[in-house]
């Protein structure tokens, strides 16, 4: 009886922990057990012949491509690595302790900012960090310390020169003095932002996942108009002459006029718009997750060329005069011919890529999901070097 | 494999998941509840026929007990006598098990689609992307308001309220259904195993996201109405306010009742 009744309850236990682990480990949960931890995925600035990024492991680490190509040893000379502390909810509970949902990642999104001798950078957690391009060194930090942060910052900071201006997970776009890191104004949003304003004639226009686009004064955070498209915005926005352009989760490309709001063209593809369209000359290149590339006529919305990977494409192609560097998410960089979208040629990085692709010269660098940045020679087609941001 | 599972179970939980929140106001939370309710609703049949299960078993605990203590020295006769009385009750010991098994992929899909749908992190949108369907009423609820009640649905709980609510539900579900054993070792054993469940599923909650913290606690509200509509009443569970002593007694009088009527069912189905 005893064993019959000890079986019954030891495969109820097992029931519950196939129900509780197996279902969220299992491969069809992509990300790991309790959903995909927020890693991060900054891109590069360049300053000075350095790349500078936000790391996974939250750091601000700035390389020398030279450096990394004589294989010295890191930090070679003018590079610089600055750990950014972070608190680690659940250190006192282990794993399960630490919820992937909340504010907690370590891992830096947006792309530093370099002004200057100053790197901005902003993090998941809600700070700005201002650093010493040269040495790496804190500046100023906002918001100061003993205030509360500001919500997770995961689009990229952006500059007059004077101010500086990012969205932030708790809906307010913020402007701070760039010098000092005092605080200029904050204009509140209907929704969170996860993406980053642009900048055009003293307007700030910026998208939230309210479905809301804004056209805020840069001077005194007013709002000169609002509109409310059926969707939330999903990228960043471009500003090119009189158009906005912006992807929307509802699988368009929308181009606004600036002046009132007022919808020009909208483009349908098979997903969404994530990465930044970004506006050259007269096209606009813009990756969707459909696992394309679209050239779409930035005036009329006409399509020019598509071009298909081998999966999605999250993050934000680097355009040069005469080819289009994009990386698949599955780790594939594709250059293409900017005139007809043709692929000239492809090399994979064997692992995932969400964080956008810094083109200079014949050298793409990209920052992929292993924690390791890759230069790649897109004449050669080889990678010639890799550098692990995992470092002490 | 994964791809089946995604495309034929939880795709369409996830995207009628969305759909239902665009539906009820943008509500994840009212979502997550009705679609709860939903999904217990069509599997009815699978837990009717669990609980009934449950119930036969639990009528035949007496005369279990007495075997038991009949034949203690005697292991291998113990069995048989035990065999004897399932086969002429006409139940299978562990059949009880196989309509939660069954159900296992449902709450297995409602759960991912649950955490897949709430995105709390850049990177679980991206994902999310994969599973869509193309409809307007998806795209347009995407992200979702994570706001129910106060809760933020991607994120734990911090007030505590929810992990009790969570465990006290479980434990009650979980109390209605253990019948209380009559030696004192078994006692402690059982006492243990039905708060061990309910503990660790308090404790997750401390760790996941609150709208799944909902969804357990309103399928545990839900498992106790069916049982207490199936079993009549309260089963094995007392409330701390009554007397557990008279109370006890009564359910197991009950339980002692019935195992003639299911010996007597199972000898004219075998009859038949």
């Amino acid at each position: 009886m005893i064993k019959v009744k000890n079986l019954v309850r030891v495969v109820i236990l097992l029931g519950v922990l196939l129900l509780v682990f197996v279902s969220g480990c299992m491969p069809g949960m992509d990300g790991g057990c309790s959903g995909a931890q927020a890693q991060g995925w900054s891109g590069f600035a360049p300053f000075n012949g350095l790349i500078c990024f936000g790391s996974m492991e939250g750091s601000v680490i700035t390389l020398s491509p030279q450096a990394r190509s004589e294989n010295k040893t890191f930090p070679a000379e003018n590079e610089w690595i600055y750990a950014i502390k972070t608190a680690t909810p659940g250190a006192a509970c282990g794993a399960m302790c630490a919820p992937s949902s909340s504010a907690s990642g370590k891992g830096i999104y947006a792309t530093p900012l370099v002004v200057g001798d100053l790197v901005f950078v902003g993090t998941y957690t809600g700070k700005v960090y201002a650093l010493n391009a040269n040495r790496g060194v804190v500046r100023w930090i906002y918001p100061r310390e003993g205030y509360d942060t500001v919500g997770a910052i995961v689009g990229n900071i952006i500059t007059d020169g004077k101010a500086l201006y990012f969205g932030s997970a708790n809906g307010k776009i913020y402007a701070l003095d760039a010098l000092t890191g005092d605080f200029i104004w904050e204009f509140q949003t209907s929704s969170k932002i996860w993406t980053a304003p642009v900048l055009d004639n003293g307007v700030i226009y910026s998208g939230n996942y309210g479905g809301n686009v804004y056209a805020i004064a840069a001077e005194t955070g007013r709002e000169i108009w609002s509109i409310k498209i059926p969707s939330a915005v999903a990228s960043s926005l471009a500003v090119k002459d009189q158009l906005l352009y912006f992807g929307t989760f509802d699988r368009n490309l929308y181009a606004v006029d600036k002046a009132d709001g007022t919808t020009k063209w909208k483009y349908l593809a098979g997903n969404w718009f994530w990465a930044t369209p970004v506006v050259r000359d007269s096209t606009i290149y813009a990756a969707c997750m459909d696992k394309k590339i679209y050239a779409i006529e930035a005036a009329g919305g006409k399509e020019v060329w598509q071009f298909e990977g081998d999966s999605q494409m999250v993050s934000t192609p680097a355009v040069t005069d005469k080819y289009v560097y994009a990386v698949s998410e599955k780790g594939t960089l594709y250059k293409l011919d900017i005139a007809n979208g043709k692929k000239i040629s492809s090399i994979s990085v064997n692992y995932t890529v969400y964080g956008n692709p810094y083109a200079e010269g014949d050298m793409v660098y990209i920052y992929a999901r292993d924690h390791t940045v890759y230069s790649v020679d897109t004449v050669k087609n080889i990678i010639t070097w890799d550098f692990s941001s995992a470092i002490k | 494999m994964v791809d089946i599972w995604n495309v034929a179970i939880l795709d369409p939980v996830l995207n009628g998941l969305i759909a239902l929140s665009q539906m009820l106001w943008s509500n994840f939370g009212l979502a997550i509840i009705v679609l709860t309710i939903v999904v217990r609703i069509i599997l009815m049949p699978l837990t009717f026929k669990q609980t009934q299960s449950t119930k036969a078993m639990q009528a035949l605990q007496p005369k279990l007990q007495e075997i038991q203590k009949k034949y203690a020295r005697d292991q291998k006769r113990l069995q048989q006598e035990m065999m004897r009385l399932y086969k002429e009750a006409g139940i299978n010991p562990l059949g009880c098990m196989w309509p939660m098994l069954i159900q296992m992929p449902i709450w297995i899909a409602l759960y991912q689609s649950i955490m897949q749908a709430l995105a709390a992190t850049p990177e679980n949108l991206i994902l999310l992307s994969q599973h869509l369907y193309a409809w307007d009423m998806v795209d347009q609820a995407i992200p979702l308001n994570e706001n129910f009640l106060g809760l933020k649905l991607s994120q734990p709980d911090p007030t505590m309220i929810l992990a009790i609510l969570v465990g006290l539900t479980m434990w009650v579900q979980q109390k209605m259904v253990t019948p209380p054993a009559t030696d004192p070792r078994q006692q402690q054993m059982s006492s243990m195993t039905t708060m061990m469940m309910p503990m660790m599923f308090a404790f997750f909650t401390l760790s996941f996201p609150s709208g799944l913290a909902l969804y357990w606690v309103v399928s545990n509200i839900i498992g106790i109405i069916i049982q207490y509509l199936v079993g009549g009443g309260w089963g094995y569970f007392s409330f701390p306010s009554f007397r557990a002593q008279p109370q006890t007694q009564t359910a197991t009088q009950k339980a002692a009742e019935q195992p003639s009527k299911a010996l007597k069912d199972g000898s004219e189905k075998k009859k038949g």
